[in-house]
C-alpha cells in the first residue's frame, strides 16, 4: 500500500484552538514517512521509554532481551542485584550478544568472536588478546549501559544522555496511577508468563489514542458488552468517572467497572464461591488505605497512557501494552498481564481466563480495536479529508471518560517534542485550565 | 505431553489400525470443511463434547506451562459465544466473512486409550479478507472422545509455530 501524499510536512500538524473549542490533527501525522522518521529522533531517541517490569528478572543473572524504541537491549539483573539496561550489540563488531528472549546467565558471549561480558555489562574475556596493542583496555569495551531507572517496579530507560528529566519528573502525574496499580499487592506485582505479541497495519499513535478512548466502548465493543451481560453483569450505560491530563503527555481515565475485577470486585460473572474472599480482600484494602483510596484501588477501572508508547489498562485484568512504531503504517504490540504475586491460585486462573475474553489478539474486544485502527489508516488514503477531530470535552470544566482530553494531552506533548520546544517551561503552564480538567471532585 | 509410541499390542490387526486412522483423518477433514464453510453451529453441535476446551497458547512460550497466559482458553459456553459473535456479524474483522482454507496433515494417533484417542496433526490455515492474506501454521493436539464409529473433540489445543502474530495482528477465526 503506497501513500502518494508527499507534501513536505513542514507546516502545522496539531491545531489546538481552545478559544473555538477545536482540536484537530493533520492526518499526515499518521501516514507520512518523514514524520515517522522524525518521531524516532525527536521522541524515541530522547524520551524515557518503558523497558519491562522488575518481576521479569527475578533472580541474580535473570535477563530479558527486547527492542525498546527500535533498539535491541537486554534488561539484566546483574550478579550484584542491580537491574541494568544494556545495549544488545557487541562493541567489537555489532552482533547481538544475546539471542534468547529470556533466561539466566552469569555472562553473555558474542557468538561472532567469543567476546564475553559479565551480566553487569563488563567485558571479561577476549580470545587472542595479544592481537591488540598495548593501549587496548577491556574497560573501554563494555556493553553500552543505557541510563535507566524504575518506578514501583516499572523499568524505563532513555537513550538521551542529555535528558534533563529524572524518571519521576518525566512520569509527572502518572505516578499517582502507577501507585494505584503497584499498591494492589503488599508483596509486589508480577508479570504473568506468556506475552501476547502482535501488531497492526496502522500508525502506532492510533493504538495509543484507542487505548485511552472510552467513547468507542459501547459502539465498537458491542459483542463484549453482550458477552458480559450474558454472564449476568450489566455494564452501566453511562460509565461516569473522569478523564485527566497528567502532564508531559500522559493521561488517564478512571471509571466504574463494566465487569468484575479479579483483585476484589465481584460480579456474577465470577463464581459465587470466591465472593466472600474477594469481599474480605476489599475490606483489607480499606484497613490498609482508608475507604476512599481502597475504593479507588479495588473498585475502579483505569486506563493509563504514559507518553510516548506505554498503556497500562487496569480492568478485567491488568495489561501492560507496549506499542512500537515500525513504519508510518505499521506497529508492533507487546502485551503482558500483571497480577499480585500473592494471588490465590484459583483467582489467578479466573484472572487469566477473563483477561482473554477482552484482551489480546483473539479476545472479544482487541481484534476489533486492531481492525478499526487499520480501517482508519486505510481511510486516510482519502486525502480530501485532511484532519481528525479530537475536541470532545473541550468545553467541559470536568471532562468525562468519553471525552478526548488524554489524547489531547498526548498530542500537545508530541507537538512540543517534534518542535524541540519541550524544554521551555512556559509551555507546561499554558492551558492550565484544561490540563487540570477532571480533577476529582 | 503424551508419549510417541502407540499403545498397542503386537497382535492387533493392522487393518483395524488403518481403519481407525482413516476414520480419525476423515473426522478432522470434515471438521476443517465445516469451519471453512462457516458452518460453525453444526461444528459445535455435532463435533464437540459438552466439556470441550479450546486452547491456543501464547507464541512466546514452549510446551504448555500451566501458569502461563495464552491467547485463547474457551470452555463450551465461551466458544459458543465466539461462534455466535462471528455468525451475527458482530466481529468487524469477519464481516464480511473472510475466506479460509484449512490444510490438515501428518495425522497421527498418538495413543488409543479405548474411550478416547490422543491425536496429533499439523494444520495450516490460510485466511483472505479485508485486503489481507494471513497464514496460521500450527500443531493440533487433540483429545477425541470415541462415540461408536465416530468421535467428538474434548480438548482442542492449537500450538502456533509463529514467533508472534505481528503480521496477522489478530486471530479472529477459529483455527
Amino acid at each position: 500500500m503506497t501513500i502518494e501524499l508527499q507534501r513536505p510536512v513542514d507546516g502545522q500538524i496539531v491545531f489546538d484552538d481552545p478559544e473555538n473549542l477545536s482540536f484537530r490533527v493533520d492526518r499526515r501525522a499518521y501516514t507520512d514517512d518523514d514524520v515517522a522518521a522524525q518521531e524516532i529522533t525527536k521522541i524515541f531517541d530522547r524520551c524515557w521509554l518503558y523497558v519491562g517490569h522488575e518481576s521479569e528478572v527475578p533472580e541474580l543473572g535473570s535477563y530479558v532481551s527486547r527492542d525498546v524504541g527500535g533498539r535491541p537491549v537486554v534488561m539484566a539483573r546483574g550478579s550484584d542485584g542491580v537491574i541494568r539496561v544494556l545495549a544488545n550489540s557487541c562493541p567489537h563488531r555489532g552482533a547481538l550478544i544475546c539471542s534468547q528472549s529470556t533466561g539466566q546467565a552469569r555472562s553473555f558471549r558474542c557468538p561472532y568472536h567469543d567476546w564475553t561480558f559479565s551480566n553487569q555489562g563488563d567485558l571479561v574475556g577476549v580470545p587472542l588478546p595479544d592481537g591488540y596493542g598495548p593501549g587496548f583496555r577491556k574497560s573501554d569495551f563494555g556493553l553500552a549501559r543505557h541510563r535507566s531507572d524504575s518506578y514501583r517496579g516499572f523499568v524505563f530507560a532513555t537513550f538521551d544522555p542529555e535528558q534533563p528529566l529524572t524518571l519521576t519528573e518525566h512520569l509527572a502525574g502518572a505516578t499517582e496511577y502507577l501507585d494505584l496499580i503497584a499498591d494492589q499487592s503488599e508483596v509486589g506485582m508480577e508479570v504473568i508468563q506468556g506475552a501476547q505479541l502482535h501488531g497492526a497495519r496502522a500508525n502506532w499513535k492510533l493504538m495509543m489514542e484507542n487505548s485511552v478512548d472510552i467513547y468507542h466502548f459501547r459502539a465498537l465493543h458491542k459483542r463484549y458488552v453482550s458477552y458480559i451481560e450474558s454472564l449476568g453483569t450489566m455494564a452501566p450505560r453511562r460509565r461516569g468517572g473522569f478523564a485527566r491530563a497528567l502532564g508531559r503527555g500522559h493521561g488517564a481515565n478512571e471509571l466504574v467497572p463494566a465487569a468484575a475485577r479479579p483483585l476484589a470486585y465481584w460480579t456474577p460473572m465470577f463464581p459465587p464461591e470466591v465472593r466472600s474472599r474477594m469481599e474480605a480482600t476489599a475490606a483489607r484494602f480499606v484497613e490498609r488505605f482508608g475507604a476512599e483510596r481502597a475504593q479507588r484501588i479495588t473498585g475502579a477501572n483505569r486506563a493509563l497512557m504514559i507518553f510516548p508508547n506505554l498503556m497500562i489498562i487496569d480492568a478485567i485484568g491488568i495489561t501492560i501494552r507496549k506499542i512500537d512504531p515500525v513504519s508510518a503504517g505499521q506497529m508492533s504490540i507487546t502485551s503482558v498481564a500483571l497480577a499480585p504475586q500473592d494471588e490465590d491460585p484459583d483467582i489467578r486462573e479466573l484472572r487469566k481466563s477473563h483477561y482473554l475474553t477482552f484482551l489480546g489478539p483473539a479476545g472479544f474486544a482487541t481484534p476489533d480495536d486492531i481492525e478499526i485502527i487499520e480501517s482508519c489508516q486505510r481511510g486516510y488514503l482519502n486525502r480530501t479529508l485532511r484532519h481528525s477531530d479530537l475536541s470532545r470535552g473541550m468545553a467541559k470544566e470536568v471532562p468525562e471518560t468519553t471525552d478526548e482530553l488524554p489524547a489531547r494531552e498526548f498530542w500537545r506533548q508530541w507537538d512540543r517534542l517534534m518542535h524541540d520546544d519541550d524544554r521551555e517551561e512556559g509551555h507546561h503552564l499554558t492551558r492550565r485550565a484544561e490540563r487540570q480538567g477532571g480533577q476529582r471532585r | 505431553m503424551t508419549t510417541d509410541t502407540m499403545n498397542t499390542e503386537p497382535a492387533v490387526d493392522e487393518t483395524a489400525q488403518m481403519r481407525l486412522w482413516h476414520r480419525v483423518s476423515q473426522f478432522l477433514f470434515r471438521e476443517a470443511r465445516l469451519l471453512d464453510e462457516w458452518r460453525l453451529r453444526e461444528w459445535y453441535d455435532e463435533m464437540l463434547t459438552d466439556d470441550i476446551r479450546y486452547l491456543v497458547p501464547a507464541t512466546d512460550v514452549r510446551g504448555e506451562p500451566a501458569d502461563a497466559l495464552g491467547l485463547i482458553d474457551d470452555n463450551a459456553a465461551r466458544l459458543r459465544q465466539r461462534i455466535e459473535q462471528i455468525l451475527n456479524g458482530e466481529v468487524w474483522c469477519e464481516n464480511p466473512r473472510s475466506r479460509t482454507n484449512r490444510m490438515i496433515s501428518n495425522v497421527e494417533i498418538v495413543a488409543d486409550r479405548g474411550t478416547h484417542l490422543d491425536v496429533a496433526a499439523n494444520v495450516v490455515v490460510y485466511r483472505f479478507g479485508h485486503g489481507r492474506s494471513d497464514c496460521y501454521v500450527g500443531k493440533f493436539r487433540l483429545e477425541l472422545a470415541v462415540e461408536g464409529e465416530s468421535f467428538r473433540v474434548r480438548r482442542r489445543l492449537v500450538v502456533l509455530d509463529h514467533e508472534s502474530l505481528y503480521e496477522h495482528g489478530k486471530l479472529s477465526i477459529i483455527l
